[in-house]
């Protein structure tokens, strides 16, 4: 389920990442990340935050900025994760491609950190 | 912050895809051997064709083991697409040279799975996956069998007939096993 919300409605979110274009929360009570990108804040649940994910590492943007028979900076991509659509421009994509991988960098060093500290019989 | 995406599913989003791409591969896998069935059934080699048939259904079954594998440990699995099955063949010895390359194709790809659960320790999936690497080694010798006996019996004379009937014998029961 992905619902935009227009801001920030509780103080139980955590940083997760973020860069000059935008920024990644965790909300723990409800289990579920926060997108703060182009202009809008965007709730994605596991499922969606894969999908996104997904959707986002497979556009070929060397392709994208390769092809010279469009102008790429109009490029209009839709990315639909569950009910969810961002319509972005090329850079746009780099933009939510850079933040994304900073995101599973921080979740999966989380990951590690559960592993490490709490999961780990002495 | 709790560590949500290793409570949501114990896969990596690396291991899930690898093991989609498995599916599809044991769906195209039954689904090749359906087609070799028919062709052996319209050209006579009856054996030959129930064995095909059996392979499809082991086929479905290894798909299946896979698909709920995936939905089991919280991933998501994806029923696949099977397109461009080759449905004729240009002598009876090309289906079973055809068979022996998918089953190596289906072995290399469970080794590339393999190790890659190895690289991220998903012991768990390793453990899931001895099945299917024990079942592979059923699979390559029953192929390369098959293939055997054209050079040993030969397809001349009343060759293919004979080859044909031994084909339905094939069996794997060494102490290996
Ligand atoms: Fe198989
Ligand atoms: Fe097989």
């Amino acid at each position: 389920m992905v619902t935009t919300v227009t801001e920030r409605q509780t103080g139980t979110w955590e940083d997760v990442f973020s860069t000059q274009a935008g920024a990644v929360y965790q909300c723990d009570a409800e289990s579920c990340w926060y997108i703060n990108f182009a202009g809008k804040v965007a709730k994605f649940d596991y499922r969606c935050l894969q999908k996104l994910k997904k959707a986002v590492y497979h556009i070929d943007i060397e392709a994208k900025l390769l092809d010279s028979s469009k102008d790429p900076d109009v490029e209009i991509i839709f990315i639909c994760a569950c009910d969810h659509t961002y319509i972005l421009t090329l850079l746009q994509i780099i933009e939510l491609k850079e933040l994304l991988q900073g995101t599973f960098v921080m979740l999966q060093l989380n990951n590690i950190l559960h592993d490490k500290l709490y999961r780990t019989a002495v | 912050m709790k560590d949500l995406i290793r409570i949501k599913s114990l896969l990596s989003t690396e291991v899930e895809d690898l093991l989609n791409q498995q599916v599809k591969k044991e769906a195209l896998s039954s689904s090749i051997y359906l087609a070799m069935a028919s062709w052996c059934n319209r050209n006579g080699f009856d054996y030959s064709s129930e064995y095909f048939f059996k392979q499809a259904e082991e086929e479905r079954h290894h798909q299946l083991k896979f698909y709920k594998y995936i939905l089991d440990m919280g991933g998501n699995a994806i029923s696949p697409e099977v397109t461009g099955i080759k449905q004729e063949y240009n002598s009876f010895r090309e289906v079973f040279e055809d068979a022996l390359e998918q089953e190596i194709s289906v072995t290399q790809s469970i080794k590339k799975i393999y190790a890659r659960c190895l690289n991220e320790q998903d012991y768990v999936t390793n453990e899931f996956l001895n099945w299917f690497l024990k079942e592979q080694r059923e699979e390559e010798y029953k192929a390369r069998r098959a293939l055997e006996l054209f050079e040993i019996i030969g397809e001349e004379g009343t060759g293919s007939w004979e080859i044909d009937k031994h084909v339905g014998k094939i069996k794997y029961d060494s102490e290996a096993n």
